[in-house]
């Protein structure tokens, strides 16, 4: 897709430090959104009715924030996760990146562009062209076969209808759907139905899809099926993805990054094993509580350095390797295995280690704010800049 | 209020100082002034305006009429019935079919058609605003909240009281009749697309938007065609609307069966109800097969594939070919341009309907019901005596000759109880504004009847809409009996109880019972089935009786969709109640027939901005605390 000639390229942004994920500059980058609902919502920002609790401020104002100062940036190719509780602000967040709700405060980038200042025609063409939705509900059009819903997108680009039909049936190949082309969506399973919501979002080849809790109306065997589908989907176009969740295990599935949301603002922003390793807070320790930290914790969070004079021969692993998979090989050794990266080993981790990890609830280690001591070494690469929450 | 009717009865009347006297003559004059600018040589623009319209008016149903007959009345059954065949299924095309045959067996095929031309100009005319309108209404929040007070005030009003104003405007013509059935069908034309581009599901709108629609993108791809049934439900209602005031513009010159109706109730009382019957079986028909193509060309149902795009679009081909050829063939074959009265051949002449024996038929019948022997005279004569002797008699003379200002106390402060504080100031004004007008005591005529028919409308209302709530079976039994009232227009309504209780205001205080009937048992049957099943559940479990349940849980929860109900009802009586000024129920109804019927405009236009006052006063006495909370 081309991307609109209107859209006035903003200056060019400092180069991000290398990320786990691609190099470049961002697909987004969002600072300071707010976004306050109700009367006089301009005004509160910047006011102390803005630190007034949520009951306080709707009894004193009327109005209610649902996105409090939230900053973030999302790399090429990068699956970037929000997750939250009901009501703390994702869709509402997500819906203010392509401004289908205005946000009250704030600046947003994507692809190079600014949202912000783009006039209608600006805003139609990074929707038709580089940004592409996947909703809660679906948002089928009852009316229209499945083909045609896919070739949605397209239909409103002015794409010739024989040009998109085409477009539209190769991409629900892609999504394993080309026998249901003919239907109509009330015949198809939620499942199905979601799948042509995948489809209609992949057919305008966007450059970032964004997802509202694409799977929460699936149940979860089916869900499981959805979240294979979007990471294979994800491996063969590389495409880049805000992807709303309130199922932990979906967002440490599928997320890069992940970005916890509380009450319109972001309380942590980090990748998998920083949240359930180090949890800023009692939020987000309690959001973590039940994940089997074995199973997202990799060998770097464990391992320590050699003692002096310890045997440095033994068994490797590669230290991204999760302490889950390191199991089998550290029971099959009696001395320590070596975790290496890039063919230097890095560190040792012997059997004490992985049990303690799998003994370690979060709630027994102490709570530890990011960026503070007393947590394992953090590898120098994955350590984000949180984002906004600092 | 009773203690001031026996202590001060009949000793204060409104007081003259009080009254505008010149009112209608001054009217009157105005009038005149009115006829003197659209008859002037050089009209101002205003006028030219209004004749302006009235030329389009008259022409497009002189257009729709010539049409239907240039198809002549062989072609005008064909395409109405194939159309119908191919868009509604065939059920709906037999009962089409079945409504043109009678039309014509009944000898009344020239007004019938005269009638749906009628229609049709006024339905055209009134999707034309009411679409737009409604579109906007539905997709701007701010133009819905501030259209809508004016919509609830506008179906507030009786239709019957607009013809005279209209008449003044437009002089009596067609073009009157379609005006007036405009202000009438506009209303729920406006509200009903409104409703329906409200109700498409909003994620489709936001995919829309979300990918990069434009507002007519979003319009016409997804919310047009999502609430397109609900859009042809209200080209329905616009019809039914039109059809049942189309028949009440009888009287202000719009031909056809309204005509027949109007003329015949002074002199021909078979011929009125032959035609009354015809416009009941319009009614169903149209009814019917506008119902059926909303529901059957809904695209969110048909699953219309590529294939089965286009197999219909050969099978509406070969419909339109059909029509086209039967049409060519009977004008070739020299068919008339409306149904004929008899058929010739070259030998014989055959009566080609049964006008006559219906005739002699329902003379026969009206003899027997008139008869003072018969039996089903000996049922209706003593209930129609009894209603007015111990009903409506009495509490017309409370009305009327209590003291003026208890009456006016006392229903201002029923306003202010059962409704609040703002319906009680305008309730006053109201009524205060009906003294002023000189017409109080006709007034108290008319709300003594729409009393007694609101409280029977109610009292049987309640009785069967519980019924039906508690039983499953009833409520089946009932609905289609329930469609079929709601779908008759109110003067048809009127006709068979002038026959069968001929005793001055009974028609139409009966009439307005069965008219408003059918709301009530609606509003009653889903407020009662709509009670929470846990309080339900817990007098249960308390060991309440069924009738316990009832009488203790499930009313008392039900009242505000009972009191919802007394609110329309007394709308509806209101309507109703005017109309049967026609046969003789006196009141504010009569000013306006004698408006009407003798030229009387000044008397005809008062009588009409009471019956305005007096039915947003009574609205506002019942409409409770609903309005209160935002819709
Ligand atoms: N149009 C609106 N007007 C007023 N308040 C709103 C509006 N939309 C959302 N809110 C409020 O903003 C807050 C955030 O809503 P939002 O829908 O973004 O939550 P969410 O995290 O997506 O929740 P869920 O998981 O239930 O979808 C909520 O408290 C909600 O009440
Ligand atoms: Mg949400």
């Amino acid at each position: 897709m081309t991307d609109s000639d209107g859209i006035a390229a903003v200056e060019t942004i400092e180069q991000v430090p290398a990320a786990g994920v691609s190099n470049g500059e961002p697909v987004v980058r969002a600072e300071g959104i707010w976004k306050v609902f109700g009367p006089g919502a301009d005004k509160i920002i910047g006011t102390p009715d803005a630190e007034l609790s949520r009951s306080d401020l709707q009894r004193k104002t009327g109005c209610v924030i649902a996105v409090r100062d939230v900053s973030l940036e999302i790399k090429p190719g990068e699956v970037f996760v929000v997750m939250g509780l009901s009501g703390s602000g994702k869709s509402t967040l997500v819906r203010t990146l392509i401004r289908l709700i205005e946000p009250t405060a704030g600046n947003i980038t994507i692809t190079g562009r600014d949202v912000m200042q783009a006039d209608t025609g600006q805003l139609r063409e990074l929707r038709r062209h580089t940004v592409s939705m996947v909703f809660q509900h679906f948002g089928l059009l009852a009316h229209r076969r499945v083909i045609d819903n896919v070739a949605f997108g397209l239909e409103i680009q002015g794409m010739p209808k024989a040009e998109r039909l085409a477009r539209a049936s190769e991409v629900l190949t892609l999504v394993g759907l080309e026998d249901a082309a003919n239907q109509f969506p009330d015949q198809l399973s939620g499942g199905m139905q979601q799948r042509v919501g995948l489809a209609r979002a992949f057919a305008v080849d966007p450059k970032l899809m964004l997802y509202d809790e694409p799977f929460s109306a699936l149940d979860p065997l089916i869900r499981r099926d959805m979240q294979d589908e979007v990471c294979r989907l994800q491996i063969e176009t590389g495409k880049t993805m805000l992807f709303i969740t309130h199922d932990l295990p979906e967002a440490l599935r599928l997320g890069d990054r992940i970005a916890i949301m509380r009450d319109g603002a972001i309380v942590q922003l980090g990748t998998p094993e920083e949240l359930v390793g180090s949890p800023a807070d009692d939020y987000v320790a309690n959001f973590v509580r039940d994940i089997p930290r074995t199973h997202v914790l990799t060998l770097r969070w464990i391992m320590r350095d050699p003692k002096p004079g310890e045997e440095t021969g033994g068994p490797e692993l590669d230290v991204t390797t999760k302490v889950n998979d390191a199991v089998p090989m550290a029971a099959a050794t009696d001395g320590p295995v070596r975790a290496v990266e890039n063919g230097r080993c890095v560190g040792i981790v012997d059997r004490l280690s992985i049990l303690q990890a799998m003994a370690d609830r979060p709630e027994e280690t102490e709570p530890s704010a990011p960026g503070q001591g007393g947590r394992p070494r953090t590898p120098a690469d994955r350590s984000s800049p949180a984002g906004g929450s600092s | 209020m009773l203690a001031a009717y026996f202590l001060l009865r009949g000793e204060f009347d409104w007081p003259t100082s009080l009254t505008w006297q010149e009112l209608s003559s001054r009217l009157d004059s105005a009038q005149g002034w009115l006829l003197d600018q659209r008859t002037a040589e050089h009209p101002n623009i205003i006028f030219a305006i209004l004749d302006g319209f009235r030329a389009l008016a008259e022409w497009l149903v002189t257009a729709f009429i010539n049409a239907l007959e240039w198809l002549t009345w062989v072609g005008t059954i064909a395409a109405s019935v194939l159309i119908v065949l191919r868009f509604g299924g065939w059920r709906a095309a037999l009962i089409v079919f079945g409504a043109f045959v009678s039309f014509a067996l009944m000898g009344l095929w020239e007004e019938s058609i005269q009638t749906l031309g009628l229609m049709s100009a006024a339905v055209l005319l009134s999707l034309a605003v009411g679409i737009p309108l409604g579109v906007l209404a539905g997709r701007s929040d701010r133009y819905y909240r501030s259209i809508t007070p004016v919509l609830d005030a506008m179906q507030i009003v009786p239709a019957f009281a607009y013809l005279m104003p209209v008449v003044i405007l437009f002089s009596v013509g067609p073009a009157a009749a379609v005006i007036c059935t405009m202000i009438y069908a506009i209303p729920p034309a406006v509200r009903i697309t409104a409703l329906g581009i409200r109700g498409v599901t909003p994620d489709s709108v936001e995919a829309a938007r979300a990918f990069g629609s434009t507002a007519a993108q979003t319009l016409f791809k997804v919310q047009l065609p999502l609430a397109r049934r609900q859009l042809l439900l209200s080209v329905n209602q616009t019809i039914m609307f039109a059809l049942s005031l189309v028949v009440i513009a009888g009287l202000i010159g719009g031909r056809g069966l309204g005509d027949v109706v109007t003329n015949g109730l002074y002199s021909n009382a078979a011929l009125a109800i032959l035609a009354g019957i015809a416009i009941v079986i319009m009614a169903i028909a149209l009814d019917r097969a506008t119902a059926a193509i909303a529901e059957r060309t809904d695209p969110t149902r048909q699953h219309l594939t590529d294939e089965g795009r286009r197999r219909a679009r050969i099978m509406t081909l070969a419909t339109l070919g059909a029509i086209l050829a039967i049409v060519l063939v009977a004008r070739a074959l020299g068919a008339d341009a409306l149904y004929p009265d008899e058929f010739e051949t070259s030998t014989t002449v055959f009566t080609a309907t049964i006008h006559d024996d219906l005739l002699r038929w329902i003379q026969s019948a009206l003899d027997y019901v008139q008869d003072p022997d018969s039996f089903i005279f000996g049922i209706t004569e003593p209930i129609g005596n009894f209603l007015l002797e111990y009903f409506l008699e009495p509490l017309r003379l409370v009305l009327v000759e209590t003291p003026w200002f208890v009456v006016l106390a006392g229903l201002t402060g029923m306003a202010f109880v059962l409704s609040g504080r703002r319906p009680a100031i305008t309730a006053f004004l109201m009524l205060a504004a009906i003294g002023v007008m000189g017409v109080w005591a006709v007034a108290m005529d008319t709300a003594s009847q729409v009393l007694v028919a609101t409280a029977l409308a109610v009292a049987i209302g309640i009785v069967i809409g519980v019924w039906a709530a508690e039983s499953p079976r009833v409520e089946r039994m009932l609905r289609p009996l329930l469609d079929t009232l709601q779908t008759l227009p109110q003067l048809v309504y009127i006709i068979p109880f002038i026959y069968l209780m001929p005793v001055s205001r009974i028609p139409g205080v009966v009439a307005s019972v069965l008219y408003a009937i059918p709301v009530v048992i609606r509003l009653v049957t889903s407020g009662v089935r709509n009670v929470s099943p846990a309080a339900v559940e817990a007098a249960s479990a308390f060991g309440a009786s069924r009738m316990q349940v009832l009488l203790k849980v499930k009313i008392p929860l039900a009242r505000e969709s009972i009191m919802l109900g007394v609110n329309q009802g007394i709308i509806m009586v209101l309507a109703v109640v005017v109309i049967g000024g026609l046969v003789g129920s006196g009141a504010l109804g009569d000013m306006v027939a004698r408006g009407l019927q003798r030229n009387e405009f000044g008397e005809g236009v008062v009588a009409s901005l009471a019956i305005l006052a007096l039915g947003i006063a009574l609205d506002r006495v019942t409409q409770g605390q609903r309005r209160v909370q935002p819709r």
